[in-house]
């Protein structure tokens, strides 16, 4: 990891607990990490470590109970719902286990959900929803519904739909967990190809062939990260 | 980056909302159709009643806001007829005495009723007639000449068999055709059509059509059809002085009949205002009535769109989250929602307004029978469609709000969760 890199993600002592009646658990505990430009991490551990947590407050879509997060020097952990959908919509790409894409719609209009929640002309909108698709090889593929598709097309789809609002860093959920082996080594070769494009791609998986892959690998442990190389 | 005006947003959402009801289909008619009931109720309602309103100011034009009517009978809903049937016909001679006292009435004129069989060749039909006086020429009101003259002065003192004929006279006896100078039988004696008043259509007043009438000199009246009948008089007189010509005219009437004190009026006096308002009476009953039953059935229909979005929240619940995952604020989310249940209104109001005007539609095609091709006076107002939508998009709004609420406050993370 190279010092010279820019610094996107800084996470300072955090921590996050849930409050459940009688005990409190404490599923993030005095976490601290940085993620830089063109990373390529995947977060490995077993299911209650606090992974997915830690997934929700990079993803903006939690907010910690203790300690700062910035994002590109904005002070998320103190933003309220509206900024954070904000950060959200401008800053991050989702990517789903289970695809998460809209029935009704189809590939390009799947594809445009985001950036009908930004500030874009339909035209600009179309434009750039084309422009995704193409880069996930779907060109041909803009008029399917998600149930024309396949696995691995539909999780194209949704990658498209990540990279539609050019974001900072992509978030990618056990991607290849509902694919067979074939379609998942091609995604994964795809996130490979996002990467040396130049993105940041922050990976949730327990398959260590698929960490094996990536540039970076943490380990979180009961709420701690214990391994981060 | 730089934050969108909300307004651009909101019409976003209402477009996406638009495609959500697309596609549920089914439910949404279902849903919606509720609304159509209710709309279709409160619009069979207002143009009830503004076709009462609309009837009624054509038929104060046929009595006159500036006449006084002295009858047996009050002009009324009122039922208690064994307290005037004994009463004493109405005398032409208290016109004497009442054109002699009064201060507020101008001119008099008697009118006879009665109602008789008239043909024409073949033909043959039921028409009203009234006996007057030539000064009734002058208190026409809405009932004008619109074709030839009234009798004069001289043709009333010979009682000559000239009549004045109502349009349907023109429509019934000679396919549309000018009538003026045509010889019609009238109980079977001739009679010359020497004028003709103005069609009126249909009108909520007794007798039902005001174009069945035909007016003669009183003198002919008496030589020929006295067979029964009833007599009123007509008092002219200026709006503003009704109430006081009335008080007046009463007491007149009271002298000229030796009434004592004490005993009750064996007449009536009677004016078009005090008809209105028993008519009104009747038009607020009609309404009052009417708009219980839609409020009714709109408050059932919100509940029902209410419930259907509360269904879609929660069939939705996965989307709600990816689209919070996709930067969608409370905001969108809750205008998603709320544009959606408008838009159920929406639909299920636009199917009753086609509904009410298919059936002004259907009325207005199908004459009442024996109305000389008079129809129900029904009419369809634009400004019914623009409350209609006014209503639509209100209870859209009330019966989205809890459930889109719900949604916009949903966690993002539970809700991506949700299976």
């Amino acid at each position: 990891m190279a010092k010279s890199k820019k610094e996107i993600i800084s996470i300072q002592s955090v921590s996050k607990i849930y409050n459940l009646g009688e005990t409190v658990v404490k599923a993030l505990d005095n976490v601290s990490l940085s993620i830089y430009d063109n990373d390529y991490i995947s977060i490995m551990g077993p299911s209650g470590s606090g992974k997915s947590t830690l997934m929700n407050i990079i993803g903006c879509l939690d907010v910690p109970s203790k300690g700062k997060y910035k994002f590109k020097n904005e002070l998320i952990s103190e933003m309220d719902d509206n900024q954070l959908a904000n950060i959200r919509n401008e800053k991050i790409g989702f990517v789903f286990q289970t695809f998460n894409l809209l029935p009704k719609l189809n590939a390009m209009q799947n594809v445009e959900v985001p950036l009908i929640y930004s500030s874009l002309g339909r035209k600009e909108r179309l434009k750039r929803a084309e422009e995704a698709l193409y880069i996930v090889g779907l060109q041909d593929r803009m008029n399917h519904k998600p149930n024309e598709l396949s696995g691995g097309q539909r999780q194209r789809v949704a990658i498209a739909r990540a990279l539609v609002n050019k974001p900072s860093i992509i978030l990618a959920d056990e991607p290849t967990g509902n694919l067979d082996s074939k379609s998942g080594n091609e995604i994964l070769k795809f996130f490979s190809k996002l990467h040396k494009d130049g993105n940041t791609i922050i990976m949730v998986t327990h398959e260590e062939s698929v960490a094996k892959l990536s540039k970076r690998r943490i380990d979180i442990f009961d709420g701690k990260i214990a391994r981060d190389e | 980056m730089e934050k969108l005006p909300e307004m651009n947003n909101f019409f976003k959402n209402i477009i996406i909302g638009l495609f959500s009801v697309r596609s549920n289909l089914t439910r949404v008619i279902l849903t919606a159709s509720g609304l159509t009931i209710g709309i279709f109720t409160v619009s069979i309602v207002s143009a009830a009643v503004s076709s009462i309103d609309k009837e009624f100011a054509r038929s104060m034009d046929y009595y006159g806001n500036d006449k006084v009517y002295v009858g047996t009978w009050p002009w009324s809903f009122d039922f208690d007829w064994w307290k005037y049937r004994n009463r004493p016909k109405i005398e032409e001679s208290s016109l004497e005495y009442i054109t002699q006292y009064s201060e507020y009435v101008t001119d008099v004129s008697i009118k006879k009723n009665s109602w008789t069989k008239a043909t024409y060749g073949n033909k043959a039909s039921w028409l009203q007639l009234n006996g007057v006086y030539p000064s009734y020429q002058d208190m026409l009101s809405g009932t004008k000449i619109v074709n030839g003259r009234f009798f004069s002065q001289n043709e009333w003192n010979l009682q000559r068999r000239v009549i004045i004929v109502g349009a349907s006279v023109r429509d019934g006896f000679f396919q549309g055709k000018n009538p003026i100078g045509k010889k019609i039988r009238l109980n079977n004696v001739t009679f010359e059509i020497i004028g003709e008043l103005k069609k009126q259509g249909i009108g909520m007043v007794p007798g039902g059509s005001l174009d069945n009438l035909v007016i003669m000199p009183s003198t002919t009246f008496e030589r020929i059809l006295t067979r029964w009948g009833f007599d009123e008089l007509v008092l002219q007189t200026r709006p503003e002085d009704i109430p006081l010509a009335k008080e007046e005219v009463g007491m007149i009437m009271r002298v000229a009949r030796k009434i004592p004190p004490g005993i009750d009026d064996n007449f009536a006096v009677n004016s078009a205002d005090a008809y209105m308002e028993d008519f009104n009476f009747l038009k607020n009953s009609i309404a009052g009535m009417g708009f219980l039953v839609t409020g009714i059935s709109l408050v059932v229909s919100a509940i029902g769109i209410m419930n259907v979005m509360f269904v879609s929240v929660r069939e939705r619940t996965r989307e709600i989250g990816l689209r919070k995952a996709m930067g969608a604020t409370n905001f969108n989310i809750l205008t998603q929602f709320l544009s959606e249940a408008v838009a159920i209104a929406i639909i299920g109001g636009s199917v009753g307004i086609v509904l009410i005007r298919l059936t002004v539609f259907g009325l207005a095609s199908f004459p009442i029978p024996n109305f000389n091709g008079a129809t129900l006076p029904i009419s369809f107002d634009l400004i019914l469609v623009f409350y209609t939508f006014a209503i639509c998009v209100i209870i859209g709004i009330l019966a989205g709000l809890i459930p889109a609420r719900a949604a916009a406050n949903l966690n993002p993370i539970d809700a991506l969760r949700d299976e």
